[in-house]
C-alpha cells in the first residue's frame, strides 16, 4: 500500500477524497496549500504519490508549481493533478513530465482508476 | 557585315534620336531624319541656320545657350542635359541633350554634335507616378494603425507616420531595412519570416499573426500583423503592405474574461465535486438497491460538468460541437460506469454538427439517460457495443443511441426499464423541440432515433413518439 499526499484547499472535497483513498488501503498525508505540502515533502516521511488540485486558494497554478518542486525534492514521486478548469494546451505545458490528470468532478471509480494507474497497480 | 563596316551616314539616319551638327559659330551644318521628323522641319529650313534662329527662334532657349556657350567650350562632352521648353511647333516638351565636340582632320575649330532625345512621355509618366506615390503616402499617413510597404526583397520602401511615431523611429532608420532588423528585433520571428516570404510569390496574405513582446517606451504590447500583396495596374513590380494592429487592450480584456471564466469554472466544478462527494458518501451507507440510482445521479452531474467545459471551449459560447460533446460523454460514462475491465464499449460516430448552448444540456442528459439504460440492461453477458451517432438529415439532426445487446422485446422502450429514466427522456426530448422517430428493440439490440431541428425553436410542444 502507498503513502499519498493529498493537497486540496476545499476541506470537504479533500476529506471525501482521503476517505476514498483510505478505503482502498492507502495511507494519507494532507495539506490545504503549497506551503503545507512542502512541509511534508521536505520531511523524512516516505511519500509515494502526490494528488494535488491545481487551483490552490489564490494561486491559480499553485498545484503545477508544487509538483515541480516536489519532483525536484523527490525525483521518484508520482503526481496526479486535478482541476475543474478546462485543461488548455498552455496548462498542459505546465505539467511535469510523466504526470497524470483527473478532471473534476470525479466519482469514486474515476479516482480509483486514476490512483491505480498512477501507482502502476 | 560588321558594325564597323556600316557607313556613318546610314547609322545617323536610322538612330531614333534627333542629331544635329553645329559649326564653331553654332550654325547647323547637318541634321538627321529623326530631327526633321521630331521638330516638323526640313533640311532647307535648317542647314546653314544659326541654331537660335531655327523655326521662328524656338531654339533660343536660355538653358541651351548656357550649354552651348558656357559648358561646351570648357568640356569635351556633356550628357543628360535636360531642356524643358514650350516649342511653338510641337508644344511643351522635355528634351534630353547630349553634346560632344568632334574634330575632323584639318579642322582645328571642331564641330558640336547634339543628340536630342524627346523624353517628355517618360518624364510625364514619372511625374504621374510620383503624384500617385505622394497620394498613396498621404493615404497611408492618415491610417491610424502603423503600416509599412515592403519591396520584393523584404526591405521597407515606406513607413507610415503612425509607424514612425508609435515605434519611435525615423524614415532614415526604416527605409531600406528589413522588418526583422527593426527596433530590438521584436519582429524577427522565424514563423513570421516564413509567412512573409510567401506573400508575394504565392499571393498568400498573412492574417492575424500575433506577436507579444516588450517595446522600448511602450512596455509589453501585443500586435496583430496582417500582410497582403499590392500591385499597381500595368506594373509588374509587386509590393507588400504590412499592417501592425495594437491589440494589447483587447487581449487584456480577453485575458481578464478568461480569468473570470476560470474562477467561475473553478467554483462551479468544486461545488459539483462536493455534490458528487456527498453522493459518494451516501453510496457507502445506503442499501445496495439504491446504489445504481445514486451512481446514475453522479453520471448526470458529470455530464452537466462536461457540458460546461464544452460550452466554454466552443467558439465564444455561440455553439457546442456535438461530435466532441458526445465523445467526451462517452469517455466519462466509460470511466464512471464501466471501468477499464469492462467488455462494453461506447463508440461515437458523429458528423461535425453544432447545437446552441441552451439545448446542449438536455441533449447531453438525454444521451446520458439512454446510454445508462443500455449499459444496465442490454448486456447481461457483460460485453457489447453502444453506438452514439449524430447526422444531419435535411433541417434536422438525427441522434441515434443504439446497442447490439439482447433488446427489450415487446416492451415500449420509452417506458422501461425505470419510470424515472423514461420520464427524463420524454422531458429532454420535449425540451429539445424534437421527437423520437424510431424506438425498436429486437433480439439483436435496441435502437432509439431522435430528430431535433438544427435551429432552436419553441420547445415543449412536441410529444415523443413510441414505435
Amino acid at each position: 500500500m502507498a503513502v499519498i499526499l493529498v493537497v486540496e484547499d476545499d476541506v470537504f472535497i479533500r476529506e471525501v477524497a482521503e476517505m476514498m483513498i483510505c478505503d482502498w488501503g492507502h495511507q494519507i498525508l494532507s495539506a490545504c496549500d503549497v506551503e503545507g505540502a512542502l512541509l511534508h515533502l521536505r520531511s523524512l516521511q516516505s511519500i509515494d504519490a502526490l494528488f494535488t488540485d491545481i487551483y490552490l486558494k489564490a494561486d491559480v497554478h499553485g498545484g503545477c508549481d508544487l509538483a515541480h518542486e516536489a519532483i525536484r525534492l523527490r525525483p521518484a514521486l508520482r503526481v496526479l493533478y486535478t482541476t475543474g478548469n478546462r485543461v488548455t494546451q498552455e496548462l498542459q505545458a505546465m505539467f511535469a513530465g510523466g504526470t497524470h490528470f483527473l478532471q473534476k468532478p470525479y466519482t469514486e471509480e474515476q479516482l480509483q482508476d486514476s490512483v491505480e494507474t498512477l501507482l502502476g497497480v | 557585315m560588321a558594325v564597323s563596316d556600316i557607313a556613318a551616314s546610314d547609322i545617323v539616319e536610322t538612330v531614333p534620336s534627333a542629331l544635329i551638327v553645329l559649326d564653331r559659330n553654332l550654325n547647323i551644318t547637318s541634321a538627321n531624319r529623326a530631327f526633321y521628323q521630331t521638330f516638323r522641319t526640313s533640311a532647307e529650313n535648317t542647314e546653314g541656320c544659326l541654331i537660335y534662329d531655327l523655326g521662328n527662334r524656338q531654339w533660343d532657349i536660355p538653358a541651351l545657350r548656357t550649354l552651348l556657350e558656357s559648358v561646351i567650350p570648357h568640356r569635351a562632352s556633356v550628357e543628360g542635359f535636360e531642356v524643358e521648353h514650350d516649342f511653338p511647333t510641337i508644344g511643351q516638351r522635355t528634351m534630353l541633350v547630349n553634346a560632344r565636340k568632334i574634330f575632323s582632320p584639318g579642322d582645328h575649330d571642331g564641330s558640336i554634335l547634339l543628340a536630342i532625345e524627346d523624353v517628355s512621355e517618360e518624364r510625364a509618366a514619372r511625374k504621374e507616378s510620383k503624384r500617385n506615390w505622394q497620394l498613396t503616402q498621404s493615404i497611408v499617413d492618415t491610417i491610424r494603425d502603423p503600416l509599412v510597404v515592403l519591396e520584393n526583397d523584404m526591405t521597407i520602401v515606406t513607413a507610415s507616420k503612425a509607424f514612425l511615431t508609435i515605434f519611435g523611429s525615423t524614415e532614415a532608420e526604416t527605409h531600406g531595412r528589413r522588418v526583422s532588423e527593426l527596433g530590438q528585433h521584436q519582429w524577427d520571428v522565424p514563423a513570421l519570416r516564413h509567412l512573409m516570404e510567401k506573400v508575394l510569390p504565392e499571393n498568400k496574405p498573412i492574417e492575424n499573426f500575433e506577436i507579444e513582446d516588450n517595446f522600448p517606451g511602450m512596455g509589453r504590447r501585443v500586435f496583430n500583423l496582417n500582410a497582403r500583396k499590392i500591385s499597381q495596374p500595368g506594373n509588374h513590380a509587386h509590393r507588400m503592405l504590412l499592417v501592425f494592429e495594437d491589440i494589447t487592450d483587447r487581449k487584456q480584456r480577453e485575458r481578464d474574461a478568461q480569468m473570470l471564466t476560470n474562477e467561475i469554472s473553478h467554483r462551479i466544478k468544486n461545488n459539483l465535486q462536493i455534490v458528487v462527494g456527498l453522493i459518494a458518501y451516501e453510496i457507502k451507507w445506503t442499501i445496495a438497491a439504491c446504489v445504481p440510482g445514486l451512481k446514475a445521479m453522479q453520471a448526470r452531474i458529470g455530464a452537466i460538468a462536461q457540458l460546461y467545459d464544452l460550452v466554454s471551449q466552443s467558439s465564444r459560447g455561440q455553439t457546442v460541437a456535438i461530435d466532441a460533446y458526445l465523445t467526451d460523454i462517452a469517455k466519462s460514462m466509460s470511466a464512471s460506469l464501466l471501468g477499464k475491465q469492462s467488455g462494453i464499449e461506447i463508440v461515437v460516430k458523429a458528423e461535425k454538427l453544432e447545437i446552441d448552448p441552451d439545448r446542449a444540456v438536455p441533449l447531453g442528459l438525454l444521451v446520458n439517460e439512454l446510454t445508462t439504460n443500455a449499459i444496465k440492461h442490454a448486456f447481461p453477458g457483460g460485453a457489447g457495443h453502444i453506438i452514439l451517432s449524430a447526422e444531419r438529415i435535411g433541417g434536422d439532426i438525427e441522434l441515434t443511441v443504439a446497442d447490439d445487446g439482447v433488446g427489450m422485446k415487446n416492451k415500449i422502450v420509452a417506458k422501461v426499464p425505470e419510470k424515472r429514466g423514461a420520464d427524463y427522456v420524454s422531458i429532454f426530448v420535449r425540451q429539445l423541440g424534437g421527437a423520437i422517430t424510431t424506438s425498436s428493440s429486437e433480439a439483436t439490440g435496441t435502437t432509439i432515433k431522435i430528430r431535433l431541428p438544427v435551429l432552436a425553436g419553441p420547445s415543449g410542444g412536441v410529444e415523443p413518439l413510441a414505435a
